[in-house]
């Protein structure tokens, strides 16, 4: 565990600035005990769920002799004026955040999670998914504890496979408005919509690289299923695989070096790893029969995945150092947090937040006609 | 898992080595009968899809969806079943004079998940493409798309309303 922290805090030193970070060992039975002082009453409660959803902390009262650090805030004209203090009253954290009073709770709890455990927070990433609120499939929006909800697609069509680029900022989906299967895309922040990728064929399950400057994409334009890489607009594809069976859902690792997808031909879909330069195929053993929609962990260690168990679905994580795979829970479509260590998946309609290493589950909405295909920006 | 694996990475390998017309039993892609039949296969499997016309929706009312029965298909499979090869037929004859065109919409059945869905839908629209072609059918008037999972023939659960849900419909464009 002190060698898996220890990576932690080399991954994300850039976020820690010059400060030594503190160092603290969590485990499953070790969370942090925070003190809550005053805090205005807009931010609160979304402040606490924050913390207490990073599952690294334990709320305790701020004056208690176990609280390690105490947190405090104070509003203004100039914004949230966030504070940590550790127990002997010595400043740790001191920053003020604009926005509204959600995205200052969101930033703040972002903050305390990567000073005190070296780690990435996602209070302030943002979720997409397909519901059927309509009785048709639109794309929606919501903030990374559920609230914000909001209608992105208005197709009246079939809008589907939602993917975030990692920033937040833009989401590209599969729709079929023209009757035949495009890639679309929207800038989060104006609404603008284009239609990016509309060869013959089926276009669909674009994924954003890390970088947000490339998509990895499923073409079918030189008759048959491919994986291709194009630019973040569509442009320029180039092509990855050259097989005879169905690549789909590519996912990619953090450096955008590789993609990991599913492949399927005779017999059931399995996972593969292929350099985004294209190349050889790498099967990754399972253990299990049905391997889909794959999604590659931000620290580049464990890969979420679709299994079928017992007539449905159930959500399996494969660590790729050891090769071992575990099932975490029933659902589907499974995406990772900016952490690693939560999963966001669909599950009989609702979306549910797991923490993969806890296995605590939290259902963030329900409803809205069935939830399906999350996708979490990071 | 060895077997899959070799199905996968073989038919790259012939590419790479230039070996695009290869015979070796074991590079049999498309299940075919015979060597020639697969040889066959993959040649056209590689050949690029015609331009669409916009404006044409397998959705819209300028499409007749009714003219040929739907194609149908085994449980996660994409291979055209030899009880299909009339339907082929009449579809591959409509194809041969004339100028008119279609499009082939693949779909599948509930019991997958979504994007794994939507890859075998369009898999079994490339399949009869395929089979159409072969029997005599133009490649350049025809379109293909997936609707993966959506659109159900039956909204039922159950293998008699999964086995109509796992097709390639035929739009005629009009």
């Amino acid at each position: 565990m002190k060698n898996l922290l220890a990576c932690v805090f080399l991954a994300s030193g850039s976020l820690l600035g010059a400060a030594e970070p503190p160092t603290i060992t969590i485990s499953k039975s070790d969370k942090l005990s925070l003190g809550l002082g005053a805090l205005p009453a807009e931010v609160a409660s979304v402040l606490q769920n924050d913390l207490l959803r990073s599952g690294y902390f334990k709320i305790v009262p701020a004056a208690s002799a176990g609280a390690g650090f105490v947190v405090s805030a104070t509003g203004g004209a100039g914004g949230l004026l966030g504070k940590v203090e550790d127990r002997g009253g010595k400043s740790v954290l001191s920053k003020t955040y604009s926005g509204s009073g959600r995205a200052q709770a969101h930033e703040f709890a972002d903050e305390i999670v990567e000073t005190l455990t070296g780690n990435r927070g996602f209070a302030s990433t943002k979720l997409a998914f397909v519901a059927t609120r309509t009785g048709k499939k639109e794309i929606y929006t919501a903030d990374s504890d559920g609230s914000n909800l909001s209608q992105l697609t208005q197709d009246g069509s079939i809008s589907v496979g939602p993917a975030l680029s990692p920033d937040g900022r833009v989401l590209a989906y599969t729709g079929h408005k023209s009757g035949y299967a495009d890639i679309y895309q929207i800038l989060l922040g104006s609404g603008a919509r284009s239609r990016i990728i509309k060869f013959p064929g089926t276009n669909s399950g674009a994924a954003y690289s890390p970088e947000g400057n490339r998509l990895a994409v499923t073409l079918s334009k030189d008759g048959n299923p491919e994986l291709y890489v194009t630019s973040a607009g569509g442009g320029g594809p180039r092509r990855l695989t050259r097989t005879p069976g169905v690549e789909s859902s590519p996912t990619w690792s953090p450096d955008g070096e590789e993609i990991i997808y599913s492949y399927v031909d005779k017999g059931g879909p399995q996972l593969y790893r292929i350099s985004a330069s294209g190349g050889s195929p790498r099967a990754l053993s399972t253990g299990h029969g049905y391997n889909t929609e794959p999604n590659w962990s931000p620290d580049g260690k464990k890969v979420a995945f679709n299994i079928r168990e017992g007539g449905g679905f159930a959500v399996a994580i494969l660590d790729l150092a050891s090769s071992q795979t575990r099932t975490v829970g029933s659902g589907q479509d499974p995406v990772w947090g900016a952490d690693s260590r939560h999963l966001v998946f669909a599950s009989g309609g609702s979306l549910i937040l797991l923490d993969a290493q806890t296995g605590q589950s939290t259902t963030l909405l329900g409803g809205l006609g069935g939830i399906s295909e999350p996708t979490w920006s990071r | 898992m060895r077997f899959s694996l070799l199905l996968h990475l073989l038919p790259v390998a012939a590419l790479t080595f230039g070996a695009c017309a290869n015979k070796n039993k074991s590079d049999r892609p498309f299940g075919g009968t015979t060597d020639s039949d697969s040889v066959r296969g993959m040649a056209l499997n590689g050949s690029p899809l015609p331009e669409r016309q916009e404006g044409v929706s397998f959705l819209g009312n300028n499409v007749d969806r009714n003219r040929f029965s739907p194609i149908y298909f085994g449980y996660d499979s994409y291979t055209v079943s030899p009880s299909e090869s009339g339907k082929i037929s009449q579809i591959a004859e409509s194809l041969r004079g004339g100028s008119g065109s279609i499009i082939l919409a693949g779909f599948t059945d509930e019991r997958g998940t979504p994007e794994y869905n939507r890859g075998l839908g369009e898999r079994r629209a490339l399949a009869v493409r395929q089979a159409v072609v072969e029997a005599g059918g133009n490649a350049s008037r025809i379109q293909t798309v997936s609707f993966g999972s959506e659109l159900p023939a039956d909204t039922g659960s159950g293998e008699s309303a999964w086995a109509k849900n796992r097709r390639t419909e035929v739009g005629v464009v009009r």
